[in-house]
């Protein structure tokens, strides 16, 4: 009868619980909101006694087992956890994740390249993937109303969004005829943040979406934001903003220390370019010294590298205003140049304002160039250089 | 009035020069003459510009001319330095410029210092030039030459003497001695530029020949002949070119230890006498030392101390060097151990690079003269960090502003 | 792809000079920034943009600053760009040797110049170099090029627009193909900076090739629509 009922998308639909089979899930609700528990005994009772197909039973069956398998997989991890503990002669009340990373890369160490291929314990919910909760329950209805389009979580999310845009148009059109205006200080600041991208959004969902999918949540949200009322359903936007970072508080900015003299002075350490290494010291009440392994700037004979390290100093203004000292070793002329630069402007951070560093960072000077020789490849004269190519 | 405030700033620096040099009564004296007279200078200068100096003759420059240009004119210029002594590439700014301006700077004068109060009648002595590559002791040379040639000194010049080292225009072997080598067109050349520098001064002072130079069965110069006919013997008759240098030369030596005229030796890159090995090869395709070659005997000669009434100002350069890389700039280093102890003792005069004003007139000066077409708030901040105030890294620099 | 574009991580070293050797046989080094890196704006003045502008940059990693690129008296766009296809083998020292007399012969044409027109009017004369090269530059620049397009069978000389880079890279290169041109035994510095001069005033081979070229293009107006057709 349930069959009958479903009709021909139950085949498709039994291969989607094989899926998203259901676990409980009680501790991490946030991580997948969309997991809820399973409500085996949620039907009335009068459901009960109706027959219950065999699909459905190896579905819920499989279910419990994975809730269960859940459970003792977590039970197992805390028990470790303590006995770990234990082992390291810590507190095994307050062993955080970061305490179990390194008593395992102390316990095992490992020379693997890749991070991941290395020995680790974590919490399980890490280890096995978020699945979907129960969809339906026994009797074979599926608790979401949209859960016949296959991807349920995402189109309810356009829907609230289309729901939240309507809202908004309606309160603009109310506001118009009252005469009254959005307020312009509570715009949302779309600057420092970016949509949530494809993938973050389908662990969020716990579903899969394609790229017109997405492509298509991206562009009804910025609709929804681009409304001038959208500060008003600024909770239901941010929760879809990934904030981006500010890429020039990110770097914290060192404070200079006092030597013999009384002079303030910043040194920067591993000043790297290409395969030439530096270290930099820049002293502030200075006159515009040089000091590269002991000789003065005639250490470079070429004149751009000599513009490089012009470059930073001058565009900071503190040309002769600072005393330079730097010691360098490796690489050719344009590398130890171009490491002494970054040292120099790394180093001048200190010694001037917030807009000139972000000044300087958008003149690419506090940017550390890590680029390396690209290597040569079989089958081809270099790096990118391909062998004539003959016709016969 | 600013100027004096800095012309009085400067005589600090000239009492540590007093220091250094002999200390006569006469210079302080004349510190304080040139102190009462500045502010007449002052207004001359104040006419033409800041950076230059209205006081054309050598002989009459002070510490307070120091880092401002002064013109030669053309006739001297082309007389003095018409067989070289400016540098290649000085010589296309004089061309560029329309104007041979020398800058005033202190080793110059310290040069010219013991020079004016030097005691001719003592045995010669010799100063020596040393720096850094591209520091500016070819034009310090050119400078005192200039003076020479004002002051009626007889002027011994070798512009420069790695070239008849390295690229002689011809080579050929010694008639006169054994396993010798000639270079016929450069001795030629060298008396054609001595000709030409001393022409008045030989008219004047009728300087006669002391001894008979027999060049072949046929050819002679008796004695009592004048010197420039012993000259012209060598111009007209390239072959006994080295060997009648070599007789000016000593008959010079000769008539200034008699006290009949004053002689100037001028050699830049002495050192190149005394490298071990030159660029000219023998006939048996091996690489001649300096020693081997004819010219370098009388210029040897005149460097001693065994005469007077005269000055030797030579100048050595790590570039005078045939071949290598030379590490240090020194004396010492650059002469080798023969060459010290030839010159030993001597004088060494330190040229350095430009100090804070001399760079800011030159500048001041290229601007003048069209060189440098860019104007931005700290051309001169970030030329001074890019040359490292030296003369010759300028220069190159600002060739492309 | 084998040009992996990681984002740069830590660099490990085990002391600070000279373990990198090791480093180097990893073989996941980084030759090229990840494609949301901006390019830097090394120039003081071409940072002067709009609030927003400099607001959506605020969040966005900047590439480093080219070797060649800085913000002092001796480094301009166009000359920077000129030194580069100047450039043969790497050999960057040498271009910049190169552009660098050719700049000093120029100047030295131009104060001759000078000297001798001063009684009329010497202001005329420019002597700034760049400020020339910038000159020659758009003179000799084309702003169509032909192109061959076939339509039913025949092959037509359309003449269609340029875009301004390319119109740039044309310029220049024309400019130091004519110099290339010349006698061998004179030095490229020379003959360069004499083509400069010549397009600065509006004469020389490489204005006339522009205009040959506009000639060119003018003649065959009719087959412009075959662009679309």
């Amino acid at each position: 009868m349930a069959l009958r009922v479903l009709g021909l998308n139950l085949i498709k639909n039994n291969i989607n619980l094989l899926q998203n089979a259901c676990r409980i899930n009680a501790t991490s609700t946030t991580q997948a909101p969309y997991c809820n528990q399973v409500t085996v005994h949620a039907a009335p009772a009068a459901v009960q006694k109706q027959k219950v197909s065999k699909a459905m039973k190896a579905y819920l069956e499989r279910a419990r087992e994975n809730d269960e398998f859940m459970k003792t997989q977590d039970l197992d991890f805390q028990i470790g956890k303590r006995h770990l503990a234990n082992m390291m002669g810590a507190d095994p009340e307050t062993f955080t994740q970061q305490d179990i990373d390194d008593a395992i890369s102390y316990l095992f160490p490992s020379g693997l390249f890749d991070k991941r291929a290395r020995p680790a314990m974590k919490s399980p919910d890490e280890v096995f993937p978020a699945r979907k909760a129960a969809e339906f329950d026994e009797t074979g209805r599926p608790f979401h109303s949209m859960f016949y389009t296959g991807k349920p979580n995402f189109f309810q999310l356009l829907h609230d969004i289309v729901e939240e845009t309507n809202k908004l148009y309606d309160l603009e059109e109310r506001m118009l005829r009252r005469g009254n205006k959005p307020d312009e200080n509570q715009k949302i600041e779309m600057a420092g943040f970016q949509m949530l991208p494809k993938d973050q959004l389908e662990v969020k969902l716990v579903e899969t979406i394609a790229d017109i999918e997405y492509s298509n949540f991206v562009s009804s949200m910025e609709r929804l934001i681009a409304s001038p009322f959208s500060y008003k359903s600024k909770n239901f936007i941010e929760r879809y903003l990934k904030p981006l970072i500010d890429q020039s508080k990110q770097l914290e900015v060192p404070k200079p220390k006092i030597d013999e003299q009384g002079r303030q002075y910043i040194t920067t350490y591993e000043c790297l370019r290409k395969t030439a290494r530096a270290d930099v010291t820049v002293r502030m009440p200075g006159t515009g010294k040089i000091n590269i392994n002991g000789k003065d700037i005639s250490y470079f004979d070429v004149e751009q590298c000599r513009e490089q390290l012009l470059f930073p100093l001058q565009f900071s203004g503190l040309l002769g205003k600072v005393d330079v000292e730097a010691n360098v070793a490796g690489g050719g002329s344009s590398g130890q140049s171009g490491a002494i630069r970054w040292g120099i402007a790394m180093s001048l951070r200190s010694f001037v304002d917030q807009e000139m560093i972000e000044s300087m960072r958008l003149a690419g000077l506090l940017t550390r160039d890590y680029r390396r020789r690209e290597r040569k490849k079989f089958g081809q004269e270099g790096a990118r250089r391909k062998y004539t190519w003959k016709k016969r | 009035m600013k100027m004096f405030r800095k012309h009085v700033g400067s005589i600090s620096r000239i009492s540590t020069q007093l220091q250094r040099g002999p200390p006569t009564v006469g210079s302080i004296a004349g510190l304080s003459t040139e102190a009462e007279a500045a502010p007449k200078q002052e207004r001359v200068d104040e006419k033409i510009t800041e950076f230059r100096t209205a006081i054309t003759n050598p002989g009459g420059h002070s510490p307070l001319q120091i880092a401002k240009f002064y013109t030669i004119p053309a006739e001297e210029k082309k007389r003095i330095f018409g067989g070289g002594g400016l540098p290649k590439q000085y010589e296309l700014q004089i061309k560029t410029f329309t104007e041979a301006c020398l800058m005033v700077r202190s080793p110059a004068l310290e040069l010219l210092q013991y020079i004016k109060q030097a005691d001719l009648s003592k045995p010669v002595v010799r100063y020596v030039l040393y720096g850094e590559n591209g520091v500016g002791k070819s034009l310090t040379m050119a400078h005192v030459l200039h003076y020479g040639a004002l002051h009626d000194f007889l002027l011994v010049h070798v512009p420069w003497a790695p070239n008849w080292m390295k690229r002689p225009k011809e080579t050929a072997n010694a008639t006169g001695q054994e396993g010798f080598i000639d270079l016929p067109f450069d001795a030629a050349a060298w008396l054609v530029h001595f000709k030409t520098q001393n022409a008045q001064l030989l008219q004047k002072l009728q300087l006669k020949t002391s001894k008979d130079y027999v060049w072949s069965k046929r050819e002679s110069t008796p004695t009592g002949s004048l010197l420039t006919e012993l000259v012209e013997h060598g111009i007209a008759r390239i072959k006994y070119a080295s060997e009648t240098i070599a007789a000016v030369i000593s008959e010079l030596k000769q008539l200034s230890t008699a006290g009949q005229c004053k002689v100037m030796v001028a050699i830049d890159g002495f050192n190149a006498f005394f490298h071990p090995e030159t660029r000219i090869f023998s006939d048996n395709k091996q690489r001649v030392t300096p020693d081997r070659i004819t010219l370098t005997q009388p210029f040897l000669n005149i460097t001693n101390y065994d005469w007077t009434n005269g000055v030797c100002i030579l100048s050595v350069d790590k570039i005078a060097m045939t071949e290598g890389y030379m590490e240090s700039y020194m004396p010492r280093y650059l002469l080798g151990k023969d060459g010290f102890e030839h010159l030993d003792p001597f004088v060494p005069v330190h040229v350095d690079n430009y100090t804070d004003k001399e760079f800011t007139n030159y500048i001041s000066y290229y601007v003048d003269r069209f060189w440098i077409t860019k104007t931005a708030p700290d051309l001169e901040d970030q030329l001074k960090f890019m040359s490292n105030k030296n003369p010759y890294t300028l220069m190159q620099l600002v060739r492309g502003l | 792809m084998l040009k992996r574009a990681l984002i740069y991580g830590k660099f490990r070293t085990n002391g600070i000079y000279g373990s990198f050797e090791n480093g180097t046989r990893w073989s996941r080094l980084m030759s090229m920034y990840p494609p949301h890196y901006a390019e830097p704006i090394f120039k003081k003045d071409s940072q002067n943009m709009e609030k927003y502008e400099l607001a959506k940059l605020s969040h966005v990693p900047i590439k480093a600053a080219l070797n060649s690129s800085s913000d002092t008296i001796f480094n301009a766009e166009l000359k920077q760009k000129m030194l580069a296809y100047i450039v043969k083998c790497g050999n960057s020292r040498l271009a910049r040797e190169l552009l660098t007399k050719t700049f000093e012969q120029i100047k030295r044409a131009q104060i001759e110049r000078k000297h001798l027109v001063k009684q009329d009017n010497g202001h005329a004369i420019c002597i700034d170099a760049e400020k020339l090269l910038i000159q020659a530059i758009e003179n000799s620049r084309p702003l169509l090029q032909l192109s061959s397009i076939k339509r039913g069978g025949v092959k037509y000389q359309v003449p269609v627009p340029l875009t301004s880079k390319k119109s740039y890279f044309y310029a220049m290169k024309w400019i130091l193909d004519a110099a290339k041109e010349k006698d061998r035994k004179i030095s490229l510095s020379s003959k360069l900076a004499w083509e400069i001069l010549d397009a600065a005033h509006g004469q020389g081979r490489v204005i006339k090739k522009k205009n040959d070229l506009h000639r060119l293009c003018e003649n065959n107006r009719a087959y412009a629509h075959y662009r679309w057709s």
